[in-house]
């Protein structure tokens, strides 16, 4: 039988929020039917309904002016199915995803030439052959996540691979390790930002991490705007950056070539041509493993490929080559021009390698102010990519419950709000925490994503292993090689650089997978307890409950939350905790006074009046519950009238002891806390009473 | 002559946009309401106040649709689902009892039989409305 047959068989729905009235028609037989919804909902598909607008505009002046501002702030709401739209084009999701990869060849190359002029700037010649190793592994690496995207394109990247290829810990190593160099991306884009525009306005240079923080603050704003809007924000000074550094390249190139190339600027403090310590293999490899944070930043696209537009792993692929082509030219141009004017470093990080060597080309005419800036602005917005990685991932992890469940939901502009706002967080506090430096900051880097990489590509290896899919002999070859590279770029980064802060990341990392698991291990055991074992036979079925109802004075507040205790159970009771002797016999005189006091049966309410000489109020309400429950196997309820005032800061001149009472029996088992809330409307206008014949 | 409130019935086909663009920007001067109206023709052989899901899907899906097309044209339609066993009689019945003054109605262009094609709906509303009507008929290119 379908549903508009019950209806004329004059079988009524359950309540519904449609109002069917029959109007009569003009002429007889003409009479129509008025289907009224309220504004709030309408009908979506399959007879459920959807909120609209209306229903979530606020009924208080207040929180009409909060949401106009948080509106301003963070635009309107996007309704669930606009998601496809909210999607990023390639171009866009270049700009988006792939700034942190491209910004870091604005300071890669100087980590390691800072490391190189340990041993003297005679040292520097390496920087060439450092820079090449560099973009080889940055190859290998983009080819292999090239095979992630394919692979997994519902994203979590090398999380997801890790997690399926080769189990839930290796998954959380790396998710770990992916968590801890978002926050890092964040703080060092930030920092090497915050640098760049150091270089050339000394007042943000002394203020550097008061400027770092509030830029986070800024870059948070934009992302809890949503992901495409932060994306068409935060798109344009890639590209801008992109042709001033293509620009820069081609014109450096030239001067080299044609022999016409101009004295090399000097920074304010050049590293001294003698160093502090031998040019050995260890310094190499140090230099090399700063250089290589370089390559963080290239997991982004396999992590975000969801928010691409179909076909997302295509796109995804698409967007991951550009990334890696782009990098490649910026970094291996930069690197060729610092060698050629054989730039100097400046050693208290007061002037970038970038700005020496743009300098050198254009001196510090606009074009100069064109590349400090979309530099500084790239910087800045690489820790964009940290915005879009860690939320996602993040809101994976709690998927998977090994995050609180928090991190999944959605925001107004559809963007992982609270994913958004600990990132800014954790990245604020590093980021003060190393003083804004990005040298002090550098090494904890990278580490992270080596890792990743690294049990990626081992997860893919045994992918192509077991499953023998098509292509799987090349397939294997590219993910062992990958493995193998970053592999031991891993433990390069590790050893040379572990007393200089890896080594926090080292402890950090474990810590953060007890944690995950121990989130995981909390919620596994929630389920379990509250899973429906067998739906046929679970029953809605409760004890009659003990209803006991804590009075403090016969009041109309009072009467109500009585009224309905007694429309629950037959079992009430009522209880007055009384400071004095005095006090608990004029209660007691006014209770046997009050007519109303029997329940239907006609029996009386029991009534416990407790003396508390001490005049405390909860704990001998408390210890009185202790002692019913002891008694009784059956589920006690409490009743707690609560008198609400008609403004919020009214509550300062009320005592509030419903909800102090309400917060000590929260984690009491087996008691159910009932609240009666008795609203005052205005004097000489009170709500009634509930009656208990009603 | 400037109306107060006009009602707009909508029967989902490809002039209805068209219509709320009109109805807007007639009742823009005098800051008219507006009225979208969607009626359910219900079957003989069903009570009139069945509930016919598909039907109520289908026309909310409109309604909404228009309401989209009038607030992006710069004015509010306010909208109403009905249930009648002909349209047209509650179209009338509701312009009727909502005092409008103005029915606008919709055609879109359609041709049977050589001639321009002229729907029940639209000949007895125009016939036994007792406001204005204005019926609005596609372009023949459309």
């Amino acid at each position: 039988m379908d549903r508009a047959d019950r209806r004329g068989s004059g079988e009524r729905e359950a309540s519904s929020l449609e109002e069917r009235t029959t109007r009569p028609g003009a002429l007889p037989g003409n009479r129509y039917v008025r289907i009224v919804r309220p504004k709030e909902f309408r009908r979506g598909l399959g007879g459920t309904y959807v909120a609209t607008d209306e229903a979530l505009r606020s009924p208080s002046a207040a929180g009409r002016a909060y949401d106009v501002l948080r509106h301003i702030l963070f635009g309107r709401p996007i309704s669930t199915e606009l998601e496809l739209s909210e999607r990023l084009s390639v171009p866009t999701g270049l700009g988006v995803l792939a700034t942190d990869n491209i910004s870091s060849s604005a300071y890669s190359i100087e980590e390691v030439m800072r490391v190189l002029a340990l041993a003297g700037t005679g040292a520097l010649f390496l920087t060439m052959p450092i820079g090449i190793a560099i973009i080889v592994v940055l190859g290998i690496v983009i080819i292999s996540q090239t095979q992630v995207i394919r692979t997994y394109p519902g994203g979590g990247g090398s999380y997801a691979v890790a997690k399926h290829e080769l189990g839930t810990l290796p998954g959380l190593v790396v998710a770990g390790s992916l968590l801890i160099d978002y926050v890092l991306t964040v703080a060092v884009s930030t920092a090497a930002g915050v640098d760049a525009i150091g270089s050339f306005v000394q007042p943000v240079y002394q203020h550097r991490v008061f400027f770092g923080v509030a830029l986070i603050a800024l870059i948070m704003l934009g992302n809890l705007r949503g992901v495409r809007e932060a994306g068409l924000i935060f798109a344009g000074p890639t590209y801008v950056y992109l042709l001033a550094m293509l620009g820069l390249i081609l014109f450096g190139a030239f001067h080299i070539f044609s022999g016409t190339m101009p004295p090399t600027a000097v920074p304010p403090a050049p590293f001294p041509a003698t160093g502090t310590e031998a040019l050995g293999v260890f310094l190499i490899l140090r230099a090399f493993a700063s250089g290589c944070a370089a390559l963080t930043g290239a997991e982004a696209v396999a992590n975000g490929t969801p928010t691409l537009r179909p076909p997302e792993a295509r796109n995804g692929v698409i967007t991951v080559l550009l990334m890696g082509s782009v990098y490649g030219v910026v970094l291996l141009g930069l690197t060729f021009l610092a060698a050629q004017t054989h730039a100097l470093p400046d050693a208290k990080e007061q002037e970038t390698i970038m700005s020496v060597v743009t300098r050198t080309f254009v001196g510090t005419g606009p074009y100069y102010y064109l590349v400090q800036v979309s530099t500084s602005l790239l910087l800045i917005l690489a820790a964009n990519t940290g915005f879009t990685g860690f939320p996602r991932l993040a809101s994976v992890l709690a998927d998977d419950r090994f995050m609180p469940r928090q991190f999944s939901f959605r925001g107004e502009r559809l963007a992982f709000s609270v994913g958004i706002v600990a990132l800014a967080v954790a990245a604020g506090l590093v980021l003060a925490a190393f003083g804004g430096s990005v040298t002090n900051l550098i090494p904890l880097y990278t580490i992270g994503v080596f890792m990743a990489f690294t049990l990626a590509q081992s997860g893919l290896v045994r992918r192509w292993w077991v499953r023998h899919e098509r292509g799987w002999h090349w397939r294997i070859a590219i993910s062992a090689i990958g493995a193998f590279a970053t592999g031991a770029t891993l433990l390069i980064v590790a050893f040379t650089k572990f007393e200089y802060g890896a080594w926090m990341v080292i402890v950090t990392l474990p810590l953060l997978v007890v944690l995950l698991l121990s989130i995981h291990a909390h919620y596994r055991s929630v389920a379990d307890a509250l899973v429906i074992e067998d739906p046929d036979r679970a029953q809605l079925q409760v004890a009659t409950p003990i209803v006991l109802v804590p009075i403090a004075r016969l009041d109309l507040s009072s009467l109500r939350a009585l009224a309905f205790a007694v429309a629950v159970s037959p079992l009430v009771r009522a209880v007055h905790v009384a400071t004095s002797k005095e006090s608990a016999a004029a209660f007691r005189a006014r209770w046997d006074s009050w007519s109303g006091r029997h329940l239907k049966d006609g029996r009386e309410i029991p009534l416990d009046v407790i003396e508390s000489p001490y005049r405390a109020l909860i704990q001998p309400l408390l210890k009185y519950i202790d002692r019913i429950d002891e008694r009784d196997p059956r589920p006690i309820t409490v009743v707690l009238a609560e008198f609400i005032p008609r403004h919020w800061w009214e509550l300062i001149l009320h005592s509030q002891t419903a909800f102090r009472l309400r917060w000590a029996l929260l984690f009491r088992p087996n008691t159910i806390v009932i609240d009666v809330p008795y609203h005052f409307a205005s004097v000489g206008h009170q709500e009634e009473p509930l009656g208990r014949e009603a | 002559m400037a109306y107060k409130r006009i009602l707009v019935p909508l029967a989902g086909s490809a002039v209805d946009p068209d219509v709320v663009r009109l109805a807007v920007s007639i009742g823009k001067a005098a800051k008219a309401q507006l009225l979208g109206v969607h009626v359910i023709e219900v079957r003989w052989n069903l009570p009139l106040d069945a509930i016919l899901d598909a039907e109520l899907d289908h026309g909310e899906g409109l309604l909404a649709g228009a309401a989209r097309i009038a607030a992006q044209a710069g004015g509010e339609l306010e909208t109403e689902l009905l249930q009648a066993r002909e349209a047209a009689a509650a179209i009338i019945d509701t312009a009727h009892e909502r005092a409008c003054d103005l029915i606008l109605l919709g055609m879109p262009y359609r041709r049977r039989l050589g001639r321009t094609y002229v729907s029940r709906t639209v000949e007895e509303v125009y016939l036994g409305a007792h406001c204005a009507v204005l019926a609005y008929r596609q372009e023949a290119s459309q």
